[in-house]
């Protein structure tokens, strides 16, 4: 088991809190959404000021002094048309339009949403008819239910309210109800109700909570709308009721004089659109920070290749393998050299690939073997500049791909390859292939985007790929969306697609992983089948060594963005040199024995934003002391194409 | 296919049927009554009672429906009280010309919008991404009753670009240029709010599509960068797009109403609020059908249309 | 991406040059007169109308047997040349005008005038589906119509009625055609036949309604080509379409829009004050409006002058009393309006221990003849504060608030806005100041003023035939409600109306009827 000292002092060492900065601090980092934050705090604060500021009586006439220009003595921004101050008008009346905004929000908020938690909860019957009936408030045209419900319960700005927030309830109520959909079922809805809590307990305790986000999103979202709004049912004559002010009015009534008197509808339109945009700029800060698909904090766009910037390179202190080139002595098709790969995120970079060398021979299939977040993949898409970026950087290292540094071609030169001479194979081909093209029209893409051919003729290759890959049918089958075929049939399509362009070199990214047992013995079965009858090489990423040993000639096993055994799979698989191979080694079902998982390998792999100093496995190994933990290790080539990262490797004694 | 667009047409049918029903309830809970509008000031309670007769508004308010409904389902939706003349003939006129201007603005505002979310989400952060989202935040920030009274002022008063009002000159109109010319500004008034919805909404999802596994593989395939944008993310961002401009359409119908009024377009949005003004209960009634109808008819349509684009949804 | 938007904006340059090149509006041609109406006419069929905006359009397309003399409400001969009243003031005779036709071609005589009343009184003449008429009342007191040749009718009435001559000088007495009406039934209102200057070439829904020059016109043909009117109804549009050039003529011009316009040369500006009174209803059957020194002081505190000349911005005169200047022959010149005196109204409201009460008033967002009510109700609001009364306002949309209103205030307000128009002096206060027209008993006293000696004065002059009986007694009356002070009087509006530089010979008339017989344009 672990070592409880190393494990203590784990435990002791202050966590760097989550990936992700404070919600605070992502919303402070937003300059538009600090801008809006910070008028709308303005407004907001002289609104609540406004009682004790020194200002004349809103509603006093004074109609020899009627349309005074702004800046006049005594009135700052002139007066209306019976003579009140605009400015003191200006600040009453935003703080009522506030007023209004929010609690017309909540308002509906809190209607909606309970209409949708409870729709989304219950569902069947109740579902039906609460939202048959939101569905029938949607198809009233918006503005005439407010002009209905004003013109029922009289005019004035309650009424107004009551109004414009009945007329938002169907948006909350769809909204949360979606989310409550969501959640509904998930497990630990589930244990509560075991548990044998009420309906109202489980709805309050463990849904509200959890979809309250949505509701702050919406709110937000909405705010600045009602208050737009109000201002439309003032327009109409039917906001709030004189003397009192409100923006809407405001503009209502300037709107009359506005050949005349241009000020008296642009100063409170103005606010208006100061007050509604600073919303709607905060707004969208907080929807960035609470939505949980942009946590991340960069809802960036990635480039069309990762951006390289090998510049840190020579400052960087970490220690290059002495050997980068251990192979088998084939011809080398591609050869990395100290592949260096980051992510920055919020103020942490993370190392996900710390120099990493290898090569791949022709028709050579060589293993990348590693646990989740070993850096595997992200090596395996750093070769032709498909890690996303932002966040990800290619900050050192060359990818030699028949002798040419891919680095440093251009993006359409770049563009030729992949594909082209080197192609893809993903992961769960499901999220990988595109939801809304068939198969065949995806082929036909691939095969376009290096050869020109008739889309006819395009189409007959991609089913004769099909039929290569061993899908039956492939004339109808091509016709198929992806959603349409089984799991193992979407992994056939994926890796016809990586052989539309006969390329010299496959690169899978753990291709079998999603798939059940017999359905992955069938695909490697495939790809062995492939290499040797078109003399592919291959780079097989894997976390599975009982996949390992089926298909490659040699194996490189990843730890924290580092090789840290590297051999050919017999050297491997039968003298792991490393504590860690070993330990994944041993992680392979055998036959008659119960599956065991890679996560038996107690504790967990460092986090690649706060490596270690020495060996980045020393705190799960139980071989490990001291001189482990004090510096960089080097590759060690134990010879024949054996080295491997250990200060103590296992000699034959461990074996 | 075919069943589920038929299914959803009878589903519409209780939701118009209940909408039929709310309507005449809040215009009875309305204070005054068309006899009262019509007669105004002379509104004895007298004469109010044999206009009333007169209008067969003395009858219970249950007869009164039951006759409305039993008429309508015979295509005979009443005459209008403060009209004088077929509620058929005025909708049917004046949807005419809400179709028009709002099926005009709603075109614009799905260009207008997608292409501004589209660029802006490739063109993120830049000088391009920053004007664009200002603008729209700009567009969606100001009333838009506003924003066409100042371009009222501005195009046609002062520069006389443009006519003030109407939908067709009063003389030498008539003509497809002269309704163009007529639908220049209210169309873009109109459009100015949805645009930026569905703009900002188009951003965002481009966005988040572009993160997509998906994208990553067309681009492994070798694809070039425009056909990775405007085929794949484009497509399905579009996906996520249009139920928004479904739902969009509603408040174009709705804020038709502001843009009918400034620009004296003779369309139903108008007509409505001058009909519940006027307690005209038989054209609110066969309006709000029918603007109800279209709403319902083009979120099917919409919802067809994203079915059509993605094979996942279940028709 | 970037030619794609290049694109779009060519494409944009493009059509906007493409209209400019067009030019807004093809120019009207100059016999042509465009109107702006505030609203759609609700049908052209004059039985069946009740809005001035309507009437504006009739007026020019239909004559009736008698009409309001030029620049006055007094009746003259328009279809009848002439006419004799029974002793008894029951039986109206009147003789026709011969050889007039109607735009159809069908001749206008005796049978036309029987057939046009019965159609609106005689719930069994065949076309009196072709209702309903709201204002059939005006004739309520008609008994009987007698064909006496083909050119005389007579008028039988149930009881004397002094306003019956001006009530068809009103536009629901105007003459349609009875074949007209035969051929078209209910859509009558929609295709016209009068006997008027103008008849009728189209209506637009919602765009237009033209007529043109009726060449054959008995009283001489017009001197436009033809009439445009077009219903504008948000008075911003309609001054903007008047500056742009859609239109010519407007009238209800908003009083900002007013002044600015005054000052430009190519406007012309007219007014003409009305038979029309904008005043508070007071509620005196509870409250602090019971007592007549509070409602004194409320007309005494109330700034008249501030209000016409700033709120309405002169388009409006400070009204005395019950009856509008505008009734000249009724209306008692030595009757002047109350002071505004803040100390007398504070004082007065002191000595009934009225002081700091709240009193509710009823306002209004518009309506027929309610000027700025919303504006008008705050600056009354602020004037009352000053003398120590504490106003509460609660606004209401027009129909809600006559439903409100016209029931009685009694129990939910203590004051009210109003206004009235009306065609005779006798209208307003045999409807609205009668002990008998206190809201239960069918009338429109709201605020329950009642008064025995007004009572009579109003009976008797309603039965009197002579014209100068009738203007004595409509004095007296005036001097009692003056001062008893049952309503708060405060303005009677001048109407307004603009036209451009090129229109001539128009002229606006007391009767808030819109005549362009002798109007042309250069």
């Amino acid at each position: 088991m672990s070592n409880p000292a190393a494990t203590a002092k784990m435990a002791a060492k202050p966590r760097k809190s989550s990936a992700r900065p404070s919600a605070f601090k992502l919303l402070a980092r937003n300059h538009l959404a600090l801008l809006g934050a910070v008028i709308l705090a303005g407004v907001i604060i002289v609104a609540l000021i406004t009682p004790w500021l020194p200002l004349t009586d809103p509603d006093a006439t004074d109609p020899a002094n009627r349309l005074l220009r702004p800046l006049t003595d005594g009135h700052f921004l002139g007066t209306d048309h019976l003579g009140r101050d605009l400015l003191s008008r200006l600040l009453w009346g935003t703080r009522v339009s506030l007023a209004v905004g929010i609690s017309a929000s909540l308002f509906a908020a809190v209607f909606g949403s309970a209409i949708g938690i409870i729709s989304g909860y219950f569902g069947g019957r109740t579902d039906n008819v609460l939202m048959r009936g939101i569905d029938m408030v949607m198809a009233f045209p918006y503005i005439l239910l407010a002009l209905a419900i004003v013109a029922a319960l009289g005019p004035g700005l309650m009424n107004a309210l009551y109004a414009i927030a009945v007329v938002n309830i169907p948006f909350f109520a769809r909204n949360i109800r979606g989310v409550t959909v969501g959640i509904a079922h998930r497990e630990f809805v589930d244990a509560a109700r075991l548990s044998g809590k009420g309906h109202i307990r489980i709805l309050l305790s463990e849904i509200l909570p959890n979809v309250m986000p949505v509701i702050v999103i919406t709110m937000s979202t909405t705010v600045g709308w009602m208050i737009l709004e109000t201002a439309g049912l003032s327009f109409l004559g039917l906001g709030a009721q004189p003397p009192q002010a409100d923006l809407g009015s405001m503009l209502g009534e300037g709107r009359k004089l506005i050949t005349t008197a241009l000020h008296l509808s642009a100063i409170p339109g103005g606010m208006i659109f100061l007050l509604v945009m600073s919303i709607n700029l905060l707004g969208d800060g907080i929807r960035d920070v609470l939505d949980p698909r942009l946590k991340s904090g960069a809802l960036a766009r990635p480039a069309p290749v990762t951006r390289i910037d090998r510049s840190k390179t020579m400052t960087n202190g970490n220690v290059t393998d002495a050997n980068p080139n251990i192979n088998s002595g084939r011809d080398p098709i591609l050869s990395v050299e100290d592949l260096r790969t980051e992510f920055v995120l919020g103020d942490d970079v993370y190392k996900a690939v710390g120099g990493v060398s290898f090569s791949v021979g022709r028709n050579e299939c060589v293993g990348l073997v590693g646990e989740s977040g070993s850096g595997k993949s992200v090596t395996a898409l750093s070769l032709l500049g498909l890690v996303a970026s932002p966040p990800g950087t290619i900050v050192g290292g060359r990818v030699m791909l028949e002798g040419r540094d891919v680095f440093d071609m251009r993006e359409s030169e770049i563009r030729a390859i992949r594909g082209g001479r080197a192609a893809y194979v993903f992961q769960d081909p499901l999220s990988t292939l595109h939801p809304l093209f068939s198969v065949g029209d995806q082929l036909v893409e691939a095969i376009r985007a290096h050869n020109r051919v008739s889309y006819k003729d395009a189409w007959a290759k991609a089913v004769s790929l099909l039929r290569m890959v061993r899908i039956p049918n492939p004339e109808q089958r091509a016709d198929s969306y992806p959603h349409q075929l089984s799991g193992g049939m979407r992994q056939r399509v994926g890796i016809a697609m990586a052989l539309a362009n006969e390329p010299e070199l496959i690169i899978a990214d753990e291709p079998t992983t999603a798939l059940d047992v017999t359905v992955q013995a069938q695909i490697l079965k495939l790809m062995n089948n492939l290499r040797t009858e078109h003399g592919t090489s291959v780079l097989f990423i894997t976390h599975d060594f009982g996949v390992v040993s089926e298909i490659c000639d040699r194996v490189a096993v990843m730890y924290a963005g580092q090789i840290v055994e590297m051999g050919t799979t017999q050297q491997v698989l039968q003298q792991p040199a490393h504590p860690y191979t070993k330990r994944l080694i041993d992680c392979v079902p055998r036959l008659g024995e119960a599956k065991r998982d890679v996560a038996a390998i107690p504790g967990l792999p460092p986090a690649v934003n706060n490596l270690p100093a020495g060996c980045a496995f020393a705190e799960r190994c139980d071989r490990a002391d001291d001189t482990c933990r004090a510096g960089a290790v080097a590759l060690d080539d134990l010879g024949a194409g054996h080295a491997v990262r250990c200060l103590k490797p296992m000699g034959g004694e461990d074996a | 296919m075919h069943v589920y667009i038929l299914r959803r047409l009878v589903l519409m049918v209780p939701v118009l049927f209940g909408l039929t029903v709310i309507v005449f309830l809040i215009m009875s809970l309305i204070p005054g009554d068309p006899a009262l509008a019509i007669l105004g000031s002379y509104a004895t309670p007298e004469n109010v009672a044999k206009l009333r007769a007169d209008l067969g508004l003395d009858k219970s308010l249950i007869s009164q429906y039951w006759i409305w409904l039993t008429h309508m389902l015979h295509g005979d939706f009443g005459r209008s009280y403060s009209l004088n003349r077929p509620v058929l003939d005025e909708i049917l006129e004046r949807f005419g010309a809400t179709l028009i201007l709002a099926g005009t603005s709603l075109v614009l505002c799905t260009i207008l919008g997608l292409l501004t979310g589209v660029v802006s989400a490739v063109r993120q952060y830049g000088w391009a991404d920053k004007t664009l989202t200002f603008v729209v935040l700009i567009g969606i920030s100001v009333p838009s009753f506003w924003l066409g009274l100042m371009m009222m002022l501005l195009f046609a008063v002062n520069l006389r670009w443009l006519p003030v009002s109407g939908m067709y000159a009063i003389y030498g109109g008539g003509d497809l240029p002269d309704l163009l010319r007529h639908l220049v500004m209210p169309s873009i008034t109109l459009a100015v709010v949805a645009t930026g919805v569905i703009a900002r909404l188009t951003r965002s999802n481009m966005l988040e599509v572009l993160r997509q596994d998906y994208i990553r593989t067309a681009r492994a395939k070798g694809l070039d960068e425009r056909r990775v944008i405007y085929r794949h993310a484009f497509k399905a961002a579009l996906v996520n797009v249009i139920p928004v401009i479904g739902v969009q359409a509603g408040f174009v119908l709705g804020g038709a109403v502001y843009i009918e009024t400034v620009f004296q377009w003779p369309g139903i949005g108008r007509m409505l609020v001058t009909a519940i003004a006027t307690r005209d209960i038989l054209l609110v009634q066969g309006g709000v059908v029918i603007v109800a109808a279209s709403y319902v008819l083009f979120n099917l349509f919409a919802d067809v249309l994203q079915h059509l684009i993605d094979p996942r949804v279940k028709a | 991406m970037k030619s794609l938007f290049k694109g779009a904006l060519i494409a944009a340059a493009l059509t906007v040059s493409a209209f400019s090149a067009g030019q807004a509006e093809a120019q009207t041609p100059p016999g042509v007169l465009l109107v702006g109406q505030i609203a759609e006419p609700k049908s052209l069929d004059p039985a069946a109308d009740t809005a001035v905006n309507d009437f504006r359009i009739l007026v020019n397309m239909y004559d009736g047997l008698v009409r309001y003399k030029d620049g006055t409400l007094e009746v003259e001969p328009d279809l009848a040349t002439s006419w004799t009243i029974s002793d008894d003031g029951k039986v109206y005779t009147f003789k026709l005008r011969d050889g007039v036709t109607f735009h159809d071609g069908t001749p206008f005589n005796a049978e036309a005038v029987k057939y046009n009343f019965d159609r609106m009184l005689d719930e069994k003449h065949p076309e009196h589906d072709t209702g309903p008429f709201p204002l059939a009342f005006f004739f309520s007191t008609v008994d009987k119509i007698d064909v006496l040749d083909d050119l005389t009718v007579k008028f039988t009435l149930k009881e004397p009625y002094a306003p019956f001559l001006s009530n068809l000088a009103y536009p629901t007495g105007l003459i349609v055609s009875p074949a007209a009406v035969q051929k078209y039934g209910k859509d009558f209102g929609r295709h016209p036949v009068g006997t008027g200057p103008f008849k009728f070439e189209e209506w637009d829904s919602n765009a237009k309604v033209v007529v043109s020059r009726n060449d054959d016109y008995w009283d001489g043909a017009p001197k436009l080509d033809a009439v445009v009117f077009r219903p504008i109804t948000d008075a911003n549009t309609r001054v903007a379409e008047l500056m742009a050039g859609g239109i010519d003529l407007m009238v209800e011009v908003p009083p900002d829009s007013l002044t600015n316009l005054a000052g430009d040369d190519n406007f012309q500006v007219y007014q003409q004050a009305g038979p029309h009174l904008w005043f508070l209803i007071l509620n005196m059957k509870e409250g602090p409006f019971k007592d007549k020194r509070v409602r004194q002081a409320v007309n005494y505190a109330i700034n008249k002058k501030a209000l016409v000349d700033n709120v309405l911005q002169g388009t409006a005169e400070v009204a005395a009393g019950p009856t509008p200047p505008a009734f000249a022959w009724a209306y008692d010149k030595s009757l002047d309006p109350y002071p505004y005196d803040v100390e007398k109204a504070k004082q007065l409201i002191r000595d009934a221990g009225a002081t700091g009460k709240e009193v509710t008033f009823y306002v209004t967002e518009g309506g027929s003849g309610m000027l700025d009510p919303i504006p008008m109700g705050a600056a009354i609001q602020a004037d009352l504060a000053k003398v120590g009364l504490k106003v509460k306002i609660e606004t209401y949309e027009w129909n809600t608030f006559l439903g409100k209103v016209n029931p009685g205030l009694a129990g939910k307000a203590d004051m009210a806005e109003m206004a009235w128009m009306t065609n005779d002096p006798d209208t307003l206060p045999y409807l609205a100041l009668r002990t008998d027209a206190w809201p239960d008993k069918g009338g429109f006293n709201s605020g329950y003023y009642s008064n025995p000696k007004v009572d009579e004065l109003l009976e008797k002059a309603r039965t009197s035939t002579d014209q100068n009986e009738r203007a004595k007694l409509y004095r007296e009356m005036q001097q009692i409600v003056h001062d008893d002070a049952p309503w708060a009087f405060i303005a009677n509006w001048k109407q307004n109306a603009v036209s451009s530089s090129a229109v001539k010979g128009f002229k606006l008339q007391p009767s808030f009827f819109l005549l362009l017989k002798d109007v042309s344009k250069d």
